[in-house]
Order: structure tokens, then C-alpha cells, then sequence
């Protein structure tokens, strides 16, 4: 594998999602933190267990819209009232009707855009043709609980996560 | 089945089962990846065959018309519209079916979009780009098409914001741009699986590129699910108003026939009439393809049937109000258009052929037996099709081809190279479905997942890749 450093952490797998989150509490229970868990499809309950804030795209999206439409609606008005004003149909120059519909899609485009790229962001995702995930099985049928641990918890760490109920404990060090 | 009621998922899924109950996540996995991993058979390759022939031929005649110019199309005072503007609104149409059943059906939990949200988007997208096409050449100059983007240049020239033509402009292409993000985004989970299960490194290698070195931890669905639902609910507006801008190239005008406030409303459900039928014509070959019968069911089929029976009552109430409108508003020019050339006059033909294919034909959805035949379904979206098609052809051609200046009327009739220019967007749309349902999931492998009645693992055999570090 990789020679990277990896921080010693224990990894179980699990079969069905309830012994997953069962787990979660389990170990957030007993006092351990940074505990992250992989799961092939978003299992519903999992960010309320682990204890996520709410994420923060709503406010991207928001922002981006606003600034989006604002921006599209300034440069309708500065190309067709300002940067060559041209009289047409005797319509004023700074139209609100007419130039809804491009500030509107501006501002879909802008917060779509930042959407996608806050979801890279948040996710640190990037093009990795080297990747390998720590199991080949977490994207398919497996639960994984993955729990930094020090060196000398690692025993306790998987016996308590084998009485859970674990398929397999391993540790990644 | 008592098992299944006893496990702890029963109380939330309390709704009947949307897929087999008996069906595990990896062979979900395995049954949606399969048309990934083995070789195509025959009929792939004999699809591909006719799709590039088509798409040759339209190839061919888009250079002729590029390098002799666009007198070859025939298009004469007053059509001038032609047919590209027609196969133009009927691409779009095809391509609302995509957004509206991953962010509408989404955002009304609609739980059974999962079988079909994956190869609808795809659809999307690519009926996008082959609609782009037709605007693109029917400017005749498609060398600088790129005037039509807003850019400084030395004339100091800038496009006109208040016509619906520059509308039409913002609304397509960011429409395409939110459709292909929001297809790739739900897509990179489903990539990471395929670069999980692959067996060659050339394919690991491309997988990982483009699933983005996705793990599927927790903090990762977080962010992602609240994205999802971000750009479902942006993308519903979306769908909506590309193609009420779209139908504003019309309305705005002042020619009897498109000057109809109607439009808007009625161009929408038209497009989701059409884009549904298309999804059926496309679906019922992928599952049968690909052996997915599992998964796109009969109770999908079903479902979108009734879409498509509830959208043709709305088209075939847009048909009747115009017909209404213009009789009760007592303009002549808008009944002779309306009333007389559409139904009785030259172009009574397409004008009866719509009323068969749109209002007719989609009534025997009424029954349930048609809505679970295969043959009926796929024989009916097919009319559907070539009904809206003809929908866009009566509303463009007629309109035009008799304006206010009598000595101008000229009847329409569409050149081999119309044809040819349209079957070969036809093979541009196939061959790009069939290479993405050769190297993508078509099904969303992770949305199905989550609804599955019992996600459980399968139990891994002693003799497991990982034995060295079991505890």
C-alpha cells in the first residue's frame, strides 16, 4: 500500500446499517471523537448520530444565486443603458420585464456553479487515477466505522467493536 | 415475507416495496454494473451501426449545407423558420423529462424516480446538445455563432437583452450546464463503485479520475445530500422556465398563431408530455438491453404512463382553448390561422394528425392493461413523439406560411435535407445514449440502495481477499 503516514485508527465493518449507527453511539458514547463512518448510499440518521452541523451549501447556493442575478441583471442594464444605450421600440433602456429572464438564469447558473464546486470543496474531492479507498467493499455492501485511536487503545477499541456486532475490525495504522 | 416485516427498515418503509424485496446491495451492484464489465452483445453493435450510419448521414448533409450554404435547404419567404427551429423545440421538449423527474419527482419524494432519474438526465443532456445544433446552423453564419454570446469585441457592439431570441440563448445553455453538474454530481458515488469493483488498472485508473477520489464517508454524504436537494430545487424553476423562454420566441411576437399567452404553461406540459414518451421508448430498450427488468419495473412504467396521460389532457386543453380563444375573440386573421389552414386548410393533415397522436392515442392509458403492456407502452410513446413533433411543425409552419400579406403565402414543405439534417440528431442522441449505457451505471446503484426493503450485506466466505487482517 501506500507509504504515506496514516494515524493509527481501527476500522470495522459492519453488515446492515443499524448496528452501524447502534456503534456510533456505542463509541461517541465511550468518549472517543473524530469517528467518521463510509457507507455505500447516505443512510439516513448517520450525520444526526455522528453529530454533523448542518452543512453550509444552503448558504452558498443563496449567496451565489443573489450575487449571480445581480450581476446578470448590472450587465443588461451597463450593455443596454450605458455602454451603448440604443433605443428600441421606444422601450426604456433599463427594461425590468425584459431582463428577467436572463438574471434569473444568471443567477441559476452562478449558484449551480458554486454548488458543484463547494461540493468538491467540502468533500476535498479531486481526479485521483491512484485512489484506493480503504476497502473496496465500503462503496458496495459494507458499513464502515473508522475510529482514531492511540496506539494502546487499539485492543479495547476492537473488542468493544467486535461485541457491536462487526463483521471484521482491522486496524489502519 | 415475515422476516422482512420484523426487520427494523419495515416501519419506515411502510409504502409497498418499490424493488424485489429479496434483492442485496451488491447485487444491485453486480446486476447495474454487468452492462459495465462484460462485452456488449450483438445488438449493441448492431444499434451503434445504424446510430453512426445515421449519424454520417446527417454529418454529410450538414457539410453540404456549410459548404454550398443553406440554399440547399430550400427555406423561401415566408417559412423561414424552416424545420431546424422545429426539430430545435422538439430536442428541448425531449429534454425536460431528464430535470423534472430528478429534481420535481425529488423534491415531491417520489421514491420510484431512483430506477429511472440516471439514463432520464442522460437523455437530457444529450437532447440538449443535439437541440443546440439546429439553432446553430440555421443562423446560416455558423461561423460566428459566438456572436450570439455577449463579449467585448472592436465593434462595441452588444446583443440586444430585450429580445427572446438572447433568452433563449441564456436559458439553454445554462440549462444544459446545470443539467450535466447535476448528472455528474449524483454520478460520482456510483463511480466510485464501478472503480471499486473493476477488475483491469486502465479502468481503475479512469473511474478514479472521475470519481473524484470519493470515499462515501459520513461528512461526504452530508455535503452531498444537501447539495443534491440544493440542485434539486434550483433546477426545478430551471426546467420550468427554459422552456416558457423557449415558447416566449413565439409569443413575444406579433404573428397570429404564436402571439398566445397560453404558451408558456402549455409549452412546459407539452415537453414533459414528449420527454416522458421518450424516456419510455428509451427505457423499454435499456431494460430489456441490459437485462434490468428488476429494477425499471412495470410499476415504473405504469407510473410514468399516468404523467403521460396527465400531461396529454393539459396539451390537448391548450389545443382547445386556442381553438376557443380565437373563435370567441373573432380576429380573423387568428381564425383563419387557428381554424381554418391548421384544420381544414393545407396543413389540415398535421394539424389532425396532432389531435390523433397527442389527444387520441394517449387515452387508452386510461386502462391499466395498457399501462402494463410493454408493446402498447412503447408503441404509444412512439406516437407521442412523432405527434409532438408534428405539434412544433403545426405551431412554426402554419403560422408563417400564411401571414398578413397574402401575396406572400407560400405552402411549407420540408426538403430531403430537413430530413436528413433531423435522423442525423437522431443518431447523435442514440450513439451517445448507447456509449453511456455502456461505461456508466445507468441506474443511480446508491439511490436505489436507499430504498431497498432490507440493505444488508452479504457475508463474506472464509476465503475472503482481506483474511490476513481479520482480528
Amino acid at each position: 500500500m501506500s507509504s504515506k503516514y496514516r494515524p493509527p485508527a481501527v476500522l470495522a465493518m459492519f453488515l446492515d446499517p443499524e448496528r452501524l449507527l447502534a456503534a456510533i453511539k456505542a463509541v461517541r458514547e465511550q468518549g472517543y471523537r473524530g469517528i467518521d463512518a463510509y457507507t455505500p448510499y447516505p443512510v439516513h440518521g448517520l450525520s444526526d448520530a455522528l453529530g454533523l452541523k448542518i452543512s453550509w451549501m444552503p448558504r452558498v447556493t443563496k449567496t451565489a444565486f443573489f450575487v449571480g442575478a445581480g450581476l446578470g441583471f448590472t450587465f443588461e442594464a451597463w450593455t443596454m443603458a450605458w455602454a451603448w444605450p440604443l433605443n428600441i421600440a421606444g422601450k426604456p433602456y433599463i427594461s425590468v420585464p425584459a431582463y428577467m429572464p436572463v438574471t434569473f438564469e444568471s443567477g441559476i447558473l452562478i449558484a449551480g456553479i458554486s454548488t458543484f464546486i463547494a461540493v468538491l470543496i467540502a468533500g476535498r474531492l479531486r481526479p485521483a487515477p491512484n485512489f484506493q479507498n480503504l476497502d473496496a467493499s465500503l462503496t458496495n455492501d459494507r458499513f464502515g466505522l473508522y475510529v482514531p485511536v492511540r496506539p494502546y487503545e487499539q485492543a479495547n477499541v476492537q473488542e468493544l467493536l467486535t461485541s457491536l456486532g462487526a463483521e471484521e475490525v482491522r486496524n489502519l495504522a | 415475507m415475515s422476516q422482512v416485516a420484523a426487520h427494523p427498515h419495515a416501519t419506515v418503509n411502510a409504502e409497498p416495496p418499490i424493488y424485489r424485496a429479496d434483492l442485496t446491495l451488491s447485487q444491485v451492484n453486480r446486476d447495474i454494473t454487468a452492462a459495465i464489465f462484460r462485452r456488449p452483445n450483438a445488438w449493441w453493435f448492431v444499434g451503434m451501426a445504424i446510430a453512426l450510419s445515421c449519424l454520417g448521414l446527417g454529418s454529410y448533409v450538414v457539410w453540404v449545407q456549410l459548404h454550398v450554404g443553406m440554399g440547399v435547404l430550400g427555406l423561401k419567404r415566408p417559412g423561414m423558420w424552416g424545420t431546424y427551429i422545429v426539430d430545435f423545440v422538439f430536442w428541448v421538449g425531449i429534454a425536460h423529462a431528464g430535470t423534472l423527474i430528478s429534481a420535481i419527482l425529488f423534491l415531491f419524494r417520489q421514491r420510484w424516480r431512483t430506477a429511472i432519474n440516471r439514463s432520464a438526465e442522460a437523455m437530457t443532456i444529450f437532447a440538449v446538445m443535439c437541440a443546440g445544433l439546429f439553432p446553430l446552423l440555421h443562423i446560416g453564419r455558423t461561423m460566428i455563432a459566438y456572436w450570439l454570446i455577449p463579449y467585448p469585441n472592436t465593434r462595441h457592439l452588444w446583443v440586444n437583452f430585450r429580445s427572446p431570441l438572447i433568452w433563449d440563448v441564456f436559458a439553454v445553455s445554462t440549462y444544459t450546464i446545470i443539467s450535466l453538474l447535476f448528472w455528474y454530481q449524483g454520478m460520482i458515488p456510483d463511480l466510485a463503485t464501478v472503480r471499486d469493483m473493476h477488475p483491469g488498472k486502465i479502468g481503475r485508473k479512469v473511474y478514479g479520475i472521475f470519481s473524484q477520489r470519493w470515499k462515501g464517508t459520513a461528512r461526504d454524504w452530508h455535503h452531498y445530500e444537501a447539495a443534491y436537494g440544493l440542485f434539486a430545487a434550483i433546477a426545478t424553476p430551471l426546467v420550468l422556465s427554459v422552456h416558457s423562454v423557449v415558447s416566449s420566441d413565439f409569443a413575444v411576437s406579433s404573428i397570429p398563431g404564436w402571439h398566445d399567452t397560453i404558451f408558456p404553461p402549455y409549452f412546459v406540459a407539452g415537453a414533459i408530455f414528449s420527454g416522458f414518451a421518450m424516456v419510455i421508448t428509451v427505457l423499454t430498450v435499456v431494460r430489456k438491453a441490459f437485462s434490468l427488468e428488476d429494477y425499471i419495473t412495470i410499476d415504473h412504467m405504469e407510473l410514468m404512463a399516468k404523467i403521460i396521460l396527465a400531461t396529454s389532457m393539459i396539451v390537448s386543453y391548450g389545443y382547445i382553448i386556442e381553438v376557443f380563444m380565437s373563435w370567441y375573440g373573432e380576429v380573423a386573421v387568428e381564425n383563419h390561422i387557428y381554424i381554418w389552414i391548421r384544420f381544414f386548410g393545407p396543413y389540415a393533415w398535421a394539424g389532425w394528425t396532432i389531435v390523433f397522436c397527442n389527444c387520441i392515442a394517449p387515452l387508452i392509458f386510461w386502462f391499466r392493461f395498457a399501462r402494463r403492456n410493454m408493446l402498447i407502452l412503447f408503441v404509444a410513446s412512439i406516437i407521442i413523439n412523432i405527434g409532438m413533433w408534428f405539434e412544433r411543425y403545426v405551431i412554426i409552419v402554419t403560422s408563417l406560411s400564411q401571414d398578413f400579406l397574402p401575396s406572400n403565402w407560400r405552402y411549407f414543405a420540408p426538403t430531403t435535407w430537413d430530413i436528413g439534417t433531423f435522423i442525423g440528431s437522431l443518431g447523435l442522441f442514440f450513439m451517445m445514449f448507447m456509449l453511456f449505457a455502456r461505461f456508466v451505471p445507468v441506474i443511480a446503484i446508491s439511490e436505489v440502495k436507499s430504498v431497498l426493503r432490507t440493505p444488508v450485506g452479504e457475508p463474506r466466505q472464509p476465503s475472503g481477499s482481506l483474511e490476513g487482517s481479520h482480528v
